[in-house]
């Protein structure tokens, strides 16, 4: 007996689902874009609709170099939730100067090394319950 | 503020029960009120839940009535169920203790459930996706082990921490255990069987990490009137903190060896309580994973920054040590059910401080600390003691 098909692990990401939808239609082409505060100028990741230092709730898209750093990383071998296959590389990765939390696509474990460059490899999970294509920010080894 | 105190405590079984959600409720409640016989269930004027996951896992909401009902307890003061994930139950205890410093109530219980295994462990690794972000972090398949892994990654990488000295977390956590009839794992673990369990995410083997368990506690807080009316030996709280970092991974102190908020959660109750970290006598800390337990040591001030791998290899952790760091198993020997872990913590300090805890006691044991996390960066501590000050 399971409950799993009861849950989508997946954000809604069409534009009367989020704010934030703009992230997600320049994910779909290889862009890794995020917000920049109108009022204050403060760069955030990840990207948000409300300005947690200022309080604005005006704020601009701006592109992020698709190309990154492994500032930390883990290798989880069992214990994924449902739908989701070890060994699985989680990482911190270093993005203009942002910390972006990911995981590496079609990454052989031993070869994964902190400082090592990686670079924007968006993944294509499952369609929202209306049929759109759904896409998540990973990374692949460079 | 007015003085609270504990005036008992109980547990359930922990494990993987067969047992419904309320049986859990039942058998903790049970278990606190034969621990304090003067209170009948309809003295008490409140209660307070922390439970993190019966949407699923019991199909329940209203989770406070609920457990009211169950109980015969009508409440008149106060009624609420906190949800602050593997810290709900200390943060329900925070509410419980300052409804009463306050005057707001004289006699409330405290207590945590949790039934994760059902219908198996699996849909308790699903829902533990619900405690993490779920558009940035969990979408991707983040439970906790790779958190605290990243952390141990660190710890390691800058202190030169061994996977051994993790792994001596793990067995001293089962062998405690071994002592409790309570806890989940009852066989102990030697440095062998701990560094040859089963990778789970690099560097955390099997055997440390807390396992999914079912189970559920409850202690009885009473203002000090009340208390001294219904028992000759009330424990009393000290002093208590909290304090949050960051909720997102990528929001946290960006070098995971380092958990500021639990340093400042603790210099908040060591202050409120007087004592310094060479006071306590014994300490539940959140080893969810054993890399948990060492960098708690360093921020709770038992050891300099750095030195906690040293610190356990030492025994300075376990009897005959400095200070006996979770004599009741701990998370990793004991289980984890979510809510029910902060409550539980408490009842172990409960009992070590009134001399109860029998083969575990810490002797002589004056000072009791219990530290609950939700994740690396929110850290909740309560400070006990044997004397109100």
């Amino acid at each position: 007996m399971s409950y799993f098909r009861a849950t989508d692990p997946f954000p809604l990401e069409s534009a009367e689902h989020t704010k934030l939808h703009e992230f997600y239609a320049r994910l779909a082409v290889g862009r890794l874009a995020t917000t920049r505060c109108a009022t204050c100028r403060r760069l955030a990741w990840p990207p948000r609709a409300f300005c947690g230092e200022c309080g604005s709730d005006r704020f601009d898209w701006v592109d992020l170099s698709g190309e990154g750093k492994i500032h930390a990383f883990t290798i989880q071998e069992v214990g994924l939730p449902a739908g989701f296959v070890g060994p699985r590389v989680f990482a911190i990765v270093k993005v203009d100067g942002l910390r972006v939390f990911s995981v590496l696509v079609d990454a052989e474990p031993a070869k994964v090394a902190i400082g090592q460059t990686v670079r924007l490899s968006p993944l294509r999970v499952a369609d929202d319950p209306n049929g759109n294509a759904r896409w998540l920010p990973a990374f692949r080894l460079a | 503020m007015r003085k609270v105190a504990l005036i008992g405590a109980g547990v359930s079984k922990f494990g993987v029960r067969k047992a419904s959600y309320r049986d859990l409720i039942w058998e903790a409640g049970k278990a606190c009120f034969d621990a304090a016989p003067a209170v009948k269930p309809k003295d008490v004027e409140g209660l307070v839940v922390g439970s993190v996951m019966p949407e699923r896992t019991a199909f329940q909401s209203h989770i406070s009535s609920m457990a009211a009902e169950a109980l015969g307890i009508r409440p008149s003061a106060l009624s609420a169920r906190t949800e602050h994930m593997c810290a709900s139950g200390t943060v329900g205890i925070r509410y419980a203790y300052a409804f009463i410093a306050a005057g707001l109530a004289d006699l409330v219980m405290v207590l945590g459930v949790e039934k994760l295994n059902q219908p198996s462990g699996d849909e308790a690794i699903l829902n533990m996706g619900t405690g993490v972000d779920r558009e940035w972090e969990a979408s991707f398949g983040l439970t906790a082990p790779p958190c605290f892994a990243l952390a141990a990654q660190c710890h390691i990488a800058e202190y030169g921490t061994t996977e051994e000295q993790l792994a001596m977390v793990g067995v001293k956590n089962h062998t405690h255990a071994a002592k409790n009839p309570n806890a989940h794992f009852q066989r102990g673990a030697t440095l062998e069987q701990v560094l040859g369990s089963r990778m789970i995410s690099s560097p955390l083997r099997l055997f440390m990490c807390s396992p999914i368990t079912d189970g559920a506690a409850a202690v009885l807080i009473a203002s000090e009137e009340r208390a001294r009316a219904l028992t000759d030996k009330p424990v009393w709280i000290r002093g208590t903190g909290q304090a949050l970092d960051g909720f997102q991974l990528t929001s946290l102190h960006e070098d995971y060896a380092h958990w500021p908020a639990l340093a400042r959660a603790a210099q908040s109750a060591y202050g409120m309580a007087g004592v310094r970290p060479q006071d306590v006598d014994v300490a539940e800390v959140h080893d969810c994973f054993a890399i948990a337990e060492l960098i708690a040591y360093e921020e709770l001030g038992f050891c300099p920054k750095g030195e906690a791998g040293a610190f356990v290899a030492d025994g300075r952790s376990d009897y005959g040590g400095d200070v006996v760091v979770n004599p009741r198993g701990g998370l990793i020997g004991c289980g984890h059910p979510l809510g029910a872990t902060g409550v539980a913590q408490a009842a172990e300090v409960f009992a070590q401080l009134r001399g109860e805890a029998g083969a575990r006691q810490v002797p002589d044991a004056s000072i009791g600390l219990t530290h609950n996390n939700s994740g690396m960066g929110e850290h909740v501590v309560m400070i006990y003691g044997r004397e109100r000050r």
